[in-house]
């Protein structure tokens, strides 16, 4: 009685041992492999953007079809944060020893999609605009699935692969 | 054998393994990373460069006299090195470390470019004599040290050959270039040396001036040169800005006001002069250099060129399929950007490559990467700053990159883009879609709308721009009612752009555009302005032409 329950212990720590263990640093690795991917698809794109000042439908395609060769679905946000000298301008006149403000106002991911929707648009962008994006993983990758069938850590905001890059737009977008 | 065995045996196997793939996943990983942080930062750095150039220089009234711009270039650099240094982590390196990493910047301008680069300070061209009051120990550099500096500027040149031309062609940015050489033969060969515009186009009736049957005429520009002061009447002359007060004539030099004892025509004329120039020039190259191709052109060494520019007419006025020469895919301008390519890709690859001669404390193999066609597109086409960095140790391999940032808000070039239209309240691009037919705008450099500081008497250091009109929503904020000139219908071409809007009645465009564009290319300062001369048996002639050329604005009043 006593060797066959150590028998069925043994058997199901095999499994584990031989299968899920395995299992689980294969699919980390490969989670790894898509963060760089996604890591470096979201520099080269921002610095694309921000160093020719254009963004445009194929731009955006490009990177997405790119992060999306993971094999993960992502949920990607992008925000530009328009640069308004004017107000600065309007400080400097009234009273000529202040600088004045800058005001930056944002746009989010769906206006942005929205107006670079038709194909061929390009979104002009200028310089001292801050062009950023984040990406995420919406799915549950097998890694993940593996961990959470182990040790929970499963909830509504977990995520593995995620990137961000931002910086400075250095080029006027109507330039050649 | 147990199974509890076997999988003991299975797990000292799999761990080894699964723990070194792991951690040289994540080293590549990190590599990776690495890379790409440093491209950004990279960037980043040659940005603050540029930045630090274009502050300096829409801030000096002198920055377009040679060696002021150097000191405004060397001082870039610092900001290049300082940037390097804060964003790499590598405070407390001072530059002379961190040189040893950039093997070259470049600084392309508006008809040549320098490059930023080692060298040996070699005295050995100098006599014994002269080189013994040059060993004071005390010396900053000696004879054989190695300095890292800025080289010689290389001008965007080419030398063509063809029956009795033999001619140095200098091209620029925009469509002006200077030709030096020979023309001619025997009695009457010629020595000249001529520089200007080319241009399509134009017609000229006596005091009548037309551009793509617009018609230029004079105009009376405002603008203000300190701050709480109203604008003043100006005239532009080499660069120098002259505005009128009651009194007489001023000029602002760095924020000293200067009164000059010339007395300028209120009517700024620059731009029909220009028109007017443009056409005599062009009309002097297309009979004398006329037949030039492609394969016409030779290396410094007098060796043919012939497969690299192939074998189109470089001059080629009123081109096929209604093309000008001013038009961005004119051979000429298909020409000149390959002459500008070719002098960049040349000059650079010889001083990288060179660097491993100068370079002793890295082991770096430095070589010149290879640049994409839609970077040499940036380079070749506005005023840019190239930087490299390499043999950084990141993991797995040696970091090697390169990073060009372009600009068009500076002294050096008067593009197509520079031009802003003014109403009353706000600029405009003239590609704003928004524009309308009945108002008369004014065309402005894009320059004017920048701030820049004063100190007045009492040291305070003061703010203004020489315009006031704040940038519009439409065009200048955020671009929507911009017009894509991608659009097939323009093809890139402004030229384009504006001719259609011509023919939609929007005449007032065209006519800003033309004019400013005219006035801010003829006004800006070029150190071939006043070397229109001749040799004539065997002595250096000047003629006064070009003297009456550049200041036919103004009545010397003693």
């Amino acid at each position: 009685m006593g060797d066959s329950v150590i028998t069925v212990v043994a058997i199901v720590l095999a499994a584990i041992l031989m299968f899920a263990f395995p299992l689980m640093t294969m699919t980390d690795r490969t989670d790894d492999v898509s963060q760089l991917t996604v890591d470096t698809a979201t520099t080269e794109f921002v610095d694309d953007v921000r160093t020719t000042g254009k963004l445009t439908m194929e731009k955006y395609g490009k990177f997405v079809e790119n992060i999306s060769s993971t094999g993960n679905t992502y949920d990607v946000e992008m925000e530009l944060k328009v640069l308004d000298e004017n107000p600065g301008k309007k400080t400097t006149q009234a009273q000529s020893t202040k600088i004045g403000e800058n005001v930056y106002y944002s746009w989010y991911t769906s206006q942005i999609l929205d107006a670079i929707q038709d194909k061929g648009t390009v979104l002009a962008l200028k310089e001292g605009d801050i062009f950023s994006t984040s990406v995420k993983n919406t799915n549950n990758t097998m890694g993940q699935q593996l961990k959470n069938f182990f040790y929970s850590v499963s909830g509504n905001d977990t995520y593995t692969i995620a990137a961000e890059h931002a910086g400075i737009v250095t080029a006027n977008g109507t330039g050649k | 054998m147990k199974i509890q065995n076997l999988a003991v045996i299975f797990v000292i196997i799999i761990l080894p393994i699964s723990l070194t793939l792991s951690s040289y996943t994540k080293s590549q990983n990190q590599t990776l990373h690495l890379q790409t942080a440093y491209d950004s930062k990279l960037d980043n750095a040659t940005y603050d460069a540029l930045k630090a150039f274009q502050l300096n220089t829409t801030n000096s009234s002198t920055s377009d006299i040679a060696n002021s711009k150097l000191r405004d270039i060397e001082a870039s650099v610092n900001t290049f090195f300082n940037s390097i240094a804060s964003n790499f982590n590598m405070v407390g390196y001072n530059q002379s470390v961190l040189k040893t990493y950039v093997p070259a910047l470049v600084y392309t301008m508006y008809d040549g470019f320098y490059i930023y680069s080692p060298y040996n300070n070699d005295l050995s061209s100098l006599t014994n004599e002269e080189k013994d009051k040059l060993k004071d120990p005390k010396a900053t550099f000696h004879d054989g040290d190695r300095i890292t500096g800025l080289k010689p500027y290389i001008h965007y040149s080419c030398r063509y050959k063809k029956n009795d031309i033999d001619v140095v062609i200098t091209y620029s940015l925009d469509n002006y270039i200077t030709v030096q050489g020979y023309i001619g033969s025997g009695m009457n060969k010629e020595y000249v040396v001529k520089s200007g515009y080319l241009l399509d186009n134009i017609e000229v009736n006596g005091g009548i001036v037309e551009y793509r049957n617009i018609l230029i005429e004079g105009e009376t520009l405002k603008q203000r040169f300190k701050p709480d002061e109203e604008e003043y009447v100006y005239v532009k002359v080499n660069g120098i800005k002259y505005y009128k007060k009651n009194d007489g004539w001023y000029s602002n030099l760095n924020g000293e006001e200067i009164k000059t004892d010339m007395e300028y025509k209120e009517q700024n004329e620059a731009a029909k002069q220009y028109y007017k120039e443009a056409k005599e020039f062009s009309d002097w190259v297309s009979s004398n250099l006329g037949d030039l191709t492609g394969n016409d052109a030779y290396d410094e060494n007098g060796d043919s060129l012939n497969s690299r520019f192939g074998s189109d007419k470089i001059f080629d006025f009123n081109g096929g399929n209604n093309k000008s020469i001013e038009d961005p895919n004119s051979d000429f301008n298909q020409h000149r950007l390959e002459v500008i390519r070719y002098t960049i890709e040349k000059n650079l690859s010889i001083a990288i490559a060179n660097y491993n001669n100068y370079s002793s404390s890295t082991t770096t193999n430095f070589q010149m990467p290879k640049l994409k066609e839609d970077e040499w597109t940036k380079i070749i086409n506005n005023v840019s700053i190239i930087s490299f960095l390499q043999g950084l140790s990141i993991g797995g391999k040696v970091y090697n990159g390169y990073s060009i940032i372009t600009n068009t808000k500076n002294d050096e070039v008067v593009s197509d883009e520079s031009i802003y239209l003014i109403n009353n309240t706000e600029y405009y691009k003239p590609t704003d879609s928004t524009l309308d037919n009945l108002t008369s705008y004014i065309g402005v450099l894009n320059k004017d709308f920048e701030r820049r500081t004063f100190t007045d008497d009492t040291g305070i250091t003061k703010y203004f721009f020489p315009k006031n009109q704040l940038g519009s929503y439409s065009s200048i904020v955020n671009q929507f009612e911009d017009s894509d000139l991608e659009n097939v219908q323009y093809n890139n071409n402004l030229y384009s752009y504006i001719d259609d809007k011509v023919t939609k009645r929007y005449i007032n465009i065209a006519k800003a555009y033309y004019t400013a564009l005219g006035r801010e290319r003829y006004s800006m300062y070029k150190t071939n302005t006043n070397t229109d001369r001749k040799v004539e048996s065997g002595k250096r002639v000047y003629e006064d032409e070009g003297l009456k050329a550049a200041y036919n604005q103004q009545n010397i009043k003693k």
